[in-house]
């Protein structure tokens, strides 16, 4: 028996048809909800720190600084402009990692509001994704300011980044409200995700890219490389890695496969938050 | 058709699992085999409650502790699905059953503002015309542009209570949070409340004092374990109510599965 088959089996038949299909309307109605949520997370985080908003900035920036002096005197990589390469994988996975960490808790978190106002819980787990969406355009910034540091050419191709974030919001939405209501129902989900969100990270072409990969006959390849063309960050990663360091837009069916795969898990994330949530103030 | 301002409640029944050792943690569970979805104790915090209330209509809920009052002001609400049977409240509902929920301590009266209309469903916009108004309400003064943290008590049920009465409602539910406030801030609320009576908008009023629910309410509902016990006349349900608290109270009552 699943996790999910677990968490769907109800122990007490709740009756509720007519709440289901306007679920979603009332999801958008409560739009603006999520817009102010989104700039409650982004004032509080960073109210009474100095630097404010900087430091979203900053934390890539010395990220890069970090990784500037590891590959290209501790260990140099063979690479040209590396630091560009890495942060075109490593910032929009630390979007995605990041939401997905802060927003599984985000239900549990908000346990008060949902005790006593009567509101569409998925707000939560999407506002914090909002607000990682917003940290992670703000890192383009010091992106830019290093490509143009270390002659990085700017191509047309860059344009396309509006369109690569909004395809990994949908995606990191889906997980993250997926993972949100089984963290209400089983709390060790979030130290689940923590191992897996790092065996994740060398599991997906974050500090790497696929053409990268040699050839090898053995098991355990074979076994990653399904492992990595079923993985969706496979093709999300390179929605920002392929316009940022090659200058070009990612392939067709890259960008095919990313977008239907991250409709696909919004739908079942949705779906299966809406149908857990009005059991949710149960296990609170 | 249900009009706005109805409340409809049919055979309604609200069930809480009880553990007697939570299992929260997935290794439990997969011990356990999932087992401890299933053989949870189930304890009916209200069951085959019938109860219709028209538009326009006040309605006191007594009952002593754990009666089951605040779980019905909930379904009614919409913040608690019923377990069985059916609750159908139409119409806009302003829930004064806690006053301030939802305000961020670190964000300032002003933000919280629009953040508790929001929590409502009202927009940007529409929180923009009614600004000016809760802060009068509220009587904040400069205080409205300080973190809510820093409120004393009842400047923060103040500013909640100011929210809450300018929402326009349908329906109104009050669960004692009247009883907050100072002398003179209690009674505007109270005349508050009269405004929203005389407009014709329901009111479900949980109170135990008799002389406030008898000045705004003429009917009143007993609720006893979880059952209701009486529907009907104030005077008499509090005759009921007062008998019923004489009574043996054996404890809450669960049942296994």
């Amino acid at each position: 028996m699943s996790l999910a088959e677990a968490a769907t089996t109800p122990a007490v038949a709740t009756d509720a048809p007519a709440a289901r299909p306007s679920a979603l309307r009332e999801l958008f109605r409560f739009r603006q909800l999520i817009a102010l949520l989104v700039v409650r997370e982004l004032k509080v985080r960073y109210k009474r720190s100095v630097f404010g908003l900087l430091w979203t900035m900053l934390n890539p920036l010395l990220l890069m600084v970090v990784y500037a002096i590891v590959f290209t005197t501790i260990m140099p990589a063979a690479m040209h402009n590396f630091s560009i390469f890495l942060l075109g994988g490593l910032l929009p996975w630390l979007f995605f990692s990041t939401a997905v960490l802060q927003g599984l808790g985000s239900v549990l978190g908000n346990q008060d509001l949902i005790r006593k106002v009567r509101l569409p819980q998925a707000v939560f787990p999407l506002s914090v994704v909002g607000s990682n969406l917003v940290n992670f355009a703000l890192s383009l910034i010091p992106l830019f300011i290093i490509m143009a540091a270390v002659g990085q050419p700017f191509t047309a191709a860059l344009l396309f980044l509006p369109v690569a974030a909004l395809v990994l919001t949908v995606f990191t939405s889906g997980v993250t409200l997926l993972l949100a209501t089984f963290t209400v129902f089983f709390r060790d989900v979030r130290h689940l995700t923590e191992v897996a969100l790092q065996m994740l990270m060398y599991l997906s072409p974050v500090l790497y890219d696929l053409r990268m990969l040699g050839q090898h006959r053995e098991w355990w390849f074979r076994a990653f490389q399904l492992f990595l063309r079923l993985n969706p960050l496979s093709y999300l990663l390179p929605l920002v890695r392929d316009p940022v360091y090659y200058g070009r837009l990612p392939p067709l069916s890259v960008l095919g496969f990313a977008s239907a795969g991250s409709l696909a898990m919004l739908a079942i994330g949705l779906a299966v938050f809406q149908r857990l949530a009005p059991r949710h103030i149960h296990y609170l | 058709m249900i009009r706005t301002g109805e409340i409809r409640i049919r055979d309604a029944g609200v069930c809480y699992r009880l553990y007697r050792e939570k299992v929260t943690t997935l290794k439990e569970a997969v011990v356990q085999r999932f087992r401890h979805l299933r053989s949870a104790e189930m304890f009916w915090a209200l069951r085959h409650v019938d109860l219709a209330i028209m538009p326009g209509e006040a309605i006191a809920l007594v009952g002593h502790n754990g009666s089951g009052k605040s779980t019905l002001l909930k379904t009614i609400a919409g913040v608690l699905q019923p377990s069985e049977g059916q609750v159908r409240a139409e119409g806009r509902i302003s829930p004064m059953i806690e006053l301030g929920a939802g305000f961020d301590p670190e964000l300032s009266g002003r933000d919280n503002v629009y953040l508790n209309g929001a929590l409502l469903g009202f927009s940007h916009k529409q929180m923009e015309a009614k600004f000016d108004r809760i802060v009068a309400f509220a009587e904040l003064g400069d205080f409205i542009d300080m973190p809510v943290k820093n409120y004393s008590s009842g400047m923060y049920a103040r500013l909640g209570f100011a929210i809450a009465q300018d929402v326009e409602p349908d329906l109104l539910i009050v669960d004692e949070v009247l009883a907050v406030g100072d002398e003179r801030f209690q009674e505007k609320c109270r005349a508050r409340i009269r405004d929203f009576r005389t407009a014709g908008v329901t009111f479900c009023y949980v109170s135990h004092s008799l002389d406030a629910a008898k000045a705004l309410c003429p009917r009143a509902a007993v609720l006893h374990h979880g059952r209701l016990a009486f529907d009907g006349p104030i005077d008499q349900a509090w005759e009921r109510y007062r008998e019923l608290e004489r009574g043996p109270t054996p404890g809450p009552q669960i049942a296994a599965s």
